[in-house]
């Protein structure tokens, strides 16, 4: 099913993210199947 | 997750106000040896530097998943010594979701925190009163109870 979440995919994109607006990060490790 | 608590409204409207969101492959290196990932679900909150502060195995219905991650954000800021914003994140826990498996610990770091930033040892005796009388069972109030001696 899809979800509205904006996943980012690349840690330094998360940080950089996480970084401007100020907030934690929620990394999700998930089974590729 | 995917079926169940991600499609949820109000679990995506925590995620896009409160923190950002990263996905990646349990098998993705290097992230998956840095971070030790054995298993998933596994959900790992970091700061903004991308150092870990908290983590969980498993899955999370809807009604745990936002407590469960303000229960890390709050860690996260307690680490960090930030500790008007650890309280203010146990606080979005506590009171919403009283019957969350992750309330009992809420409330204990919650009177650590508080005892830190005052040194007043009243907020450590209220957190043992706090868990003993509302959760008796929890593993936080049995941990909490050398404070009942203060």
């Amino acid at each position: 099913m899809e979800t509205a979440i904006k996943w980012q995919t690349d840690m330094k994109m998360a940080i950089q993210q996480a970084k401007a607006e100020d907030k934690p990060i929620l990394l999700d490790f998930f089974n590729p199947g | 997750m995917d079926t169940v608590t991600y499609p949820q409204k109000e679990v995506t409207d925590f995620i896009a106000g409160n923190i950002v969101p990263l996905r990646v492959a349990s098998d993705a290196m290097p992230l998956s040896k840095h971070f030790n990932v054995k298993w998933t679900p596994t959900l790992v909150v970091l700061d903004v530097a991308g150092k870990e502060h908290a983590r969980t195995l498993g899955f999370l219905p809807p009604e745990e998943f936002i407590p469960t991650i303000l229960l890390g954000m709050g860690k996260s800021c307690f680490d960090l010594d930030d500790f008007a914003l650890a309280i203010e994140d146990f606080d979005r826990l506590i009171q919403p979701y009283p019957r969350s498996h992750s309330t009992p610990q809420a409330i204990y770091l919650q009177g650590v925190t508080r005892y830190k930033s005052t040194h007043d040892v009243g907020h450590l005796k209220k957190l043992y009163e706090k868990l003993r009388d509302e959760y008796p069972q929890s593993v936080w109030a049995q941990r909490a109870m050398p404070y009942r001696l203060l």
